[in-house]
């Protein structure tokens, strides 16, 4: 724009006013120089050089049209037609001296004829024009009347002005407005926020410790707007500076502390991201070099960044290093699996943006945690110097390996990967490890490669990544399915794990009954001796003994050579039987399932079961002292009928209870055979062939074994009743004692009487020493039968009791295969009715 | 220490039924005709040492005795395919050869004159045994040799051998059919009370039930005695399973029988067995489950002892103990389920006076014997209705006696001479005492049988003892 142009433009406003204002009826004849005039004046100019704007479209050709219309409307023909000539001539003029902004001009023409007739109407237009007189009455508001007239008559002469002159005028005003508010140009803030936005203090804006962030400084001058910008803009820079910091700070601990690998992945990521941020900020920069246009320009889209530019540019950037910033104040502390998973967290999120953000993040955080994974589940390699990985190995004895060797690691365990895949990965890796220490096996590697096969990946590094944990999951099923199968071969074929079950089963649960019953002939009068006069050496030579005479000598020889004798701790008073036990060694691998734990259960088991095996020998004792044709065939000769009824009373007696001990013992040993051995061994066998891994034979054989403690009584919460079971036991070892006596007694008298008899035969006379000495047989012999007799009541009357007690406690028992054992002992319903009567 | 088990065969049946046990445990064990182990027989797992032993060059020899006082079947066996099992040391033929002529009489007196050469052989047997746990006699009650010698040896056993067991097998006459033998009820009479004085078992094999089941249950028209011999050696085999396949539980004879005979005299045991085939029948094949054997095995039409009773005395009639030797591929659980359900039916009368129960033994089925049928059974039980069997030879020997029939043959022999024929008296007393005996089982109140009244004990016990009569013995 040139001076003289605006001059022009000046002394014309001036004139117009002077035209408007000279109009007016009371201040007619103004002095162009009067201040009342001057401040007329500078109102004009604030009017054109505002920007008011119609509320209508701007289109020319459209309210051309819309007046035409409206003349012809009212009737008017002729003046619309006149109109639309005018203004096609109009429309048509270009060139230098027309009319350049050829809408406005009509619009305003339409306007002034509308307020016309609106005034006409009575409506007050004083709103729609500049009202010029206003200002200088200086004493209120004008009359609408007057006003009217003014406006009518002078409105017409704004339309020669030019409009782009005026606003460049007001704009220029504006900006010196602008300037006279800022003391910095906005071309300045923004490079500043540019270099906040990196971390570092610009001219004006600088780092506030204060307010912990960056900030135009106090003393600058800027509008309360532009600052918030800035303070906005500006926690790019902050967000920025965390994260740089830490990057910094975890590259430079590293290697000395343990940032972990994760962790530097981590970083890496990081600073990957942080270059691109980088990037966009050189782009910036260079645009940041371009002048801030002033609004009129605004429409041709120059390469320059104002604040709010910056603002739409920093959308993006700001929104991934909040979340950074969120990452690195959450990871700050956390390591490992723990920092993946921590991130995991953050990653399941709606906005896209975030979400890929976040993927390809984690893909790299995770690709350490992933080829930890892979080498562990392929190799059983614990790749883990820092200690991120979820699993951790400990230094273990060999036996404990598999039960303590490795452990999850919660804390370390990111939430991506369920607790049950975990628990997978662990046990593959220590199934590995287990077969690499315990089994002395590399068969693994093939089953290793081939599960690597099978699932698609390449036993190379770097084959899996974060996201892909179906891949993962399908790698470790196939690595799990392919090792734990293998594991199970080995112990199964060449530590011949179910074979030392069943030899367990035959030697220490007394399965293999002949080499029980010989051991028990051999080893018998032995334990009856006190503990201490027992060398353990002798006992394994019986033991070695019977295996030789039963069907053992058959047996594997390395299972035999396992089978030992095992003497308890003994005090002074404690016999033989209490301390002699047989103890099973179990060697690495299978000393991993056969722990000293479950060794000493076996132990108990074949304690008790021993103890039944040396009732039930004692009940046979009996009866081949009682067999049938040492009682029968037998003389009981010329006895008074007193005593032979006595005799046959004991004798009775003496059956019945003994079938009474008998039947107790037989069917408690079937309960033992079928309900408790047989049945958890058939159950074990199903459980063993169905084990996908170690942990499900460990498991397998655990509920086998307690199985069998807790159905044989031997449990905690058996002790009341167990305790009864052996008193029933004591009751019959002491039958035995006094059925032995009674059966040596009559012997005895067997002998005594042939004898007699037989002195009789010969001597023919009866001689009185004789029959003397035959009345003294028959009164000792009464004698000793009633003393038996009434030692056999008492046996009787307490083994009644103490059964009693025993079946009214086998119903409070919780395992139901007790119930089974009532059954058997009552399946004659022999004891319930006995209950019913008494 | 195998528990070794000595077999006397003595008398043609008892060779014959002893023959067939033999070629079924070589059969079961993988033992060659010449007794050299086959070689699919190599795998452990049996027990052959309780009935056989080997010789130096690795045979394995019964542990057993033929001995028989005519020659007609031991030359049978000695020419026949297994020749070469036996040992030849323990074959015994009367020199004379000519038999005992179905004459009890005759057979024990025979038996005392060459008692010395036969126990030689039986003590060479025992000495050759680390712990002998007992003796086995196969034989039949009604003739002369297996009759009369097998009570003589029953007595000397339980003279020398006091200590150890002594079971029998002992084959009852057909008592529906008219024998040859016509002095069978005074010689089964005879054996029957030193069956009850002087052995720890008898399992009674009664030709009559031998042949009503080989006719309704196999349906053989005209049952030969190898078919009915199969039957009884397919039971004598099934009975030692447990002895030879080693297991948790009656892995001796002792302890086998000590739960099945709770009362000393009732010993008699009766046997059951299912499914029932024999040779180169082509039976139909059943279903066999545990709980299916069980039921069968408590039918009477399976039980290889004749029931004499009356419609009321057998229901009446009770289990003093029951053995199931259930043998083949079993599943341990269905044996309780079956015990349950028999129990639940009623299926099963027990005595009164004391506990009782099914025993159930899982054996082990020869791998080397191809069955059609998965699970088989054989079932040993003491039960009250053998009185019924006992009874009728008493009535029979009673119509015998009343006529004084045939008893000539018997005075020739010292027992009986100069006319006195106490023996016969005893043994019907101690055989009526024995049934009575059975007859109180069933009641409640066994225990107190025979202690309120002394007249009945003074008879009942007096002529147990064998003694009473002062005439007698001394």
């Amino acid at each position: 724009m040139e001076d003289d142009d605006q001059q022009k433009a000046a002394d014309l406003v001036q004139e117009l006013v002077l035209r408007l204002v000279s109009q007016n009826p009371q201040t007619p004849n103004l002095d162009p120089n009067s201040p009342a005039f001057l401040k007329t004046l500078r109102y004009a100019f604030r009017i054109l050089s505002s920007r008011l704007t119609p509320s209508v479209l701007p289109d020319a050709t459209a309210i051309a049209e819309s007046l035409k219309r409206r003349l012809a409307t009212q009737g008017k023909s002729s003046d619309a037609l006149a109109f639309a000539d005018l203004y096609t001539k109009f429309a048509s003029k270009t060139g230098p001296g027309s009319v350049n902004n050829k809408w406005a001009l009509v619009y305003l023409l339409k306007i002034v004829s509308d307020d016309r007739k609106s005034a006409i109407n009575g409506l007050d237009s004083s709103v729609l024009l500049p009202n010029l007189g206003i200002g200088d009455t200086g004493n209120g508001v004008l009359s609408r009347g007057e006003a009217k007239k003014k406006d009518w008559s002078n409105g017409v002469l704004l339309v020669s002005k030019d409009p782009e002159n005026l606003r460049d005028i007001a704009f220029r005003e504006y900006a010196i407005l602008v300037k006279e508010e800022n003391e910095v140009t906005e071309e300045v803030l923004v490079r500043d926020v540019l270099y906040a936005s990196q971390g570092i203090d610009g001219k004006y804006v600088k780092f506030n410790s204060e307010i912990d962030g960056y900030a135009v400084q106090e003393s600058v001058k800027v509008p309360r707007a532009t600052r918030i910008m800035v303070r906005m803009l500006s926690e790019l820079g902050w967000l920025f500076r965390k994260v740089k910091t830490f990057i910094t700070e975890s590259m430079d601990r590293f290697p000395a502390e343990d940032v972990g690998t994760v962790g530097q992945a981590f970083c890496a990521a990081l600073q990957d991201e942080l270059s691109d941020y980088y990037k966009l900020l050189a782009v910036l920069e260079a645009q940041a070099m371009n002048p801030i246009p002033l609004v009129s320009e605004s429409a041709s889209s120059n390469n320059y960044l104002s604040l709010r530019r910056l603002s739409v540019w920093f959308a993006e950037p700001m929104v991934k290093m909040r979340l950074m910033a969120v990452l690195v104040d959450k990871c700050k502390v956390l390591r490992g699996g723990a920092m993946a998973g921590a991130i995991h967290l953050h990653a399941q999120h709606g906005d896209p943006l975030v979400h890929d953000f976040m993927m390809s993040l984690l893909r790299c955080v995770c690709s350490p945690l992933f080829e930890m994974v892979r080498s562990w589940v392929l190799e059983g390699e614990l790749e883990d110097t820092f200690g991120e990985f979820f699993v951790v190995g400990q230094p273990v004895k060999v036996d404990l390996l598999w039960r303590e060797g490795y452990k999850l690691h919660p804390a370390m365990l990111p939430s991506f990967i369920s607790p049950s895949l975990a628990q997978r990965i662990l046990r593959t890796g220590k199934s590995i490890n287990f077969l690499r220490v315990c089994c002395d096996d590399h068969g693994w590697a093939d089953a290793a490669s081939e599960a690597a096969a099978a699932s698609g990946t390449t036993t190379r590094r770097g084959g899996l990544g974060y996201g892909e944990t179906d891949a993962l999951e399908h790698l470790v099923t196939e690595a799990a399915k392919r090792i734990d199968k293998h594991l199970l071969d080995v112990l199964y074929k060449r530590y011949k794990f179910k074979e030392h079950c069943l030899a367990i089963k035959r030697y220490l649960l007394l399965g293999q009954g002949d080499f029980v019953q010989y051991l028990m002939d051999i080893v018998g009068p032995k334990l009856s001796e006190p503990a201490n006069n027992i060398s353990s050496f002798e006992l394994a030579g019986f033991l070695e003994a019977a295996i030789r005479a039963s069907n053992a000598q058959y047996d594997d020889r390395d299972m035999l050579d396992r089978l030992r004798v095992k003497m308890m701790p003994h005090g002074s008073g404690d016999r033989g039987w209490d301390v002699f036990s047989l103890e099973y060694e179990a060697r690495v691998p299978l000393d991993t399932v056969f722990t000293e734990s479950v060794l000493s259960k076996y132990l108990r088991v074949f304690n008790f079961l021993w103890k039944l095996k040396r009732v039930e020998h004692a009940l046979i004792g009996i009866w081949k002292t009682m067999k049938p044709n040492c009682i029968t065939s037998n003389s009981f000769v010329k006895l008074q009928s007193s005593v032979k009824l006595q005799l046959l009373s004991a004798l009775r007696r003496c059956q019945v209870l003994w079938n009474e001990m008998n039947h107790f013992v037989t069917n408690f040993q079937y309960y033992i055979m079928f309900e408790v051995l047989e049945v958890s061994w058939s159950n074990f066998s199903k459980e063993m062939e169905a084990a996908k891994d170690l942990d499900d034979l460990l498991a397998a054989h655990e509920k086998y074994l307690n199985a069998i403690v807790g159905k044989s009584l031997l449990g905690e919460q058996s002790q009341t009743i167990r305790e009864s079971l052996f008193v029933l036991f004591e009751l019959i070892l002491r039958f035995r004692s006094h059925a032995d006596r009674l059966y040596e007694g009559i012997h005895e008298l067997q002998i005594r009487s042939k004898e007699s008899g037989r002195e009789k035969n010969k001597s023919q006379e009866p001689g009185s020493w004789i029959s003397e000495g035959r009345k003294g047989l028959t009164q000792r012999a009464g004698e000793f039968l009633q003393s038996m007799s009434q030692d056999m009541d008492s046996i009787a009357k307490e083994y009644t009791s103490s059964l009693d007690g025993f079946l009214s406690l086998l119903p409070l028992q919780q395992s139901v295969d007790l119930k089974f054992l009532f059954f058997r002992l009552d399946f004659t319903e022999f004891y319930s009715r006995l209950h019913s009567k008494g | 220490m195998p528990r070794e088990i000595i077999t006397l065969q003595v008398g043609q049946c008892g060779n014959q039924i002893g023959m067939e046990f033999w070629k079924q445990l070589c059969l079961e064990h993988g033992i060659s005709k010449d007794g050299i182990l086959e070689d699919f027989a190599t795998q452990g797992g049996d027990r052959k040492d309780v009935f056989f032993y080997q010789a130096d060059d690795q045979h394995y020899i019964p542990r057993a005795l033929l001995i028989d006082l005519e020659p007609r079947v031991i030359n049978g066996i000695q020419n026949g395919d297994y020749r070469n099992l036996y040992n030849h040391e323990n074959i015994f033929v009367a020199d004379h050869g000519g038999g005992a002529g179905n004459n009890w009489a005759s057979g024990y007196h025979q038996g005392k004159g060459v008692e010395e050469e036969i126990m030689d052989m039986i003590d060479r047997e025992a000495d050759g045994s680390d712990s002998l746990e007992g003796f086995v006699l196969c034989h039949s009650i009604a003739g002369g040799t297996g009759s009369g010698m097998g009570s003589y040896l029953l007595e000397t056993l339980n003279d020398r051998y006091s200590k150890k067991l002594v079971q029998t097998y002992s084959v009852f006459p057909n008592q529906m059919e008219t024998s040859d033998v016509v002095v069978q009820p005074y010689n089964s009479l005879l054996t029957l009370k030193r069956l009850t004085l002087n052995a720890d078992c008898v399992v009674v094999l009664d030709n009559t039930a031998l042949g009503r089941i080989a006719v309704e249950r196999l349906h053989l028209t005209n049952p030969t005695f190898a078919q009915t011999n199969s039957l009884v050696s397919t039971v004598m085999s099934a009975s030692t399973t447990t002895l030879r396949y080693p297991g948790y539980m009656n892995n001796d004879l002792v302890g086998l029988l000590a739960s099945l005979i709770p009362t000393p005299r009732c010993h008699f045991l009766m046997t059951g067995y299912t499914p029932l085939t024999v040779e180169r029948q082509a039976n139909v094949i059943r279903k066999t489950t545990v709980l299916d054997v069980m039921r069968r095995l408590l039918q009477t039409k399976n039980i290889m002892v004749s029931s004499y009773a009356r419609n009321k005395e057998a229901s009446q009639a009770k289990y003093i103990s029951i053995l199931n030797i259930i043998q083949g591929e079993v599943d341990p659980t269905q044996v309780h389920e079956s015990l349950q359900r028999i129990r639940e039916r009623k299926l099963v009368n027990f005595i009164e006076w004391g506990p009782a129960s099914i025993q159930v033994a899982l054996s082990k089925k020869s791998p080397y014997v191809q069955t059609a049928h998965r699970v088989s059974g054989l079932m040993l039980a003491s039960h009250t209705s053998i009185r019924h069997l006992f009874s009728k030879c008493l009535s029979q020997y009673d119509k015998l006696r009343k006529k004084q029939a045939f008893l000539d043959n018997y005075r020739k022999f010292p027992m009986f001479a100069d006319n006195d024929l106490s023996e016969f008296d005893e043994s019907r007393d101690i055989i009526e005492s024995l049934v009575d005996e059975y007859k109180a089982c069933e009641s409640p109140d066994y225990i107190k049988w025979g202690m309120e009244d002394p007249e009945q004990l003074m008879t009942g016990e007096g002529n147990a003892s064998g003694v009473v009569d002062p005439k007698l013995a001394f």
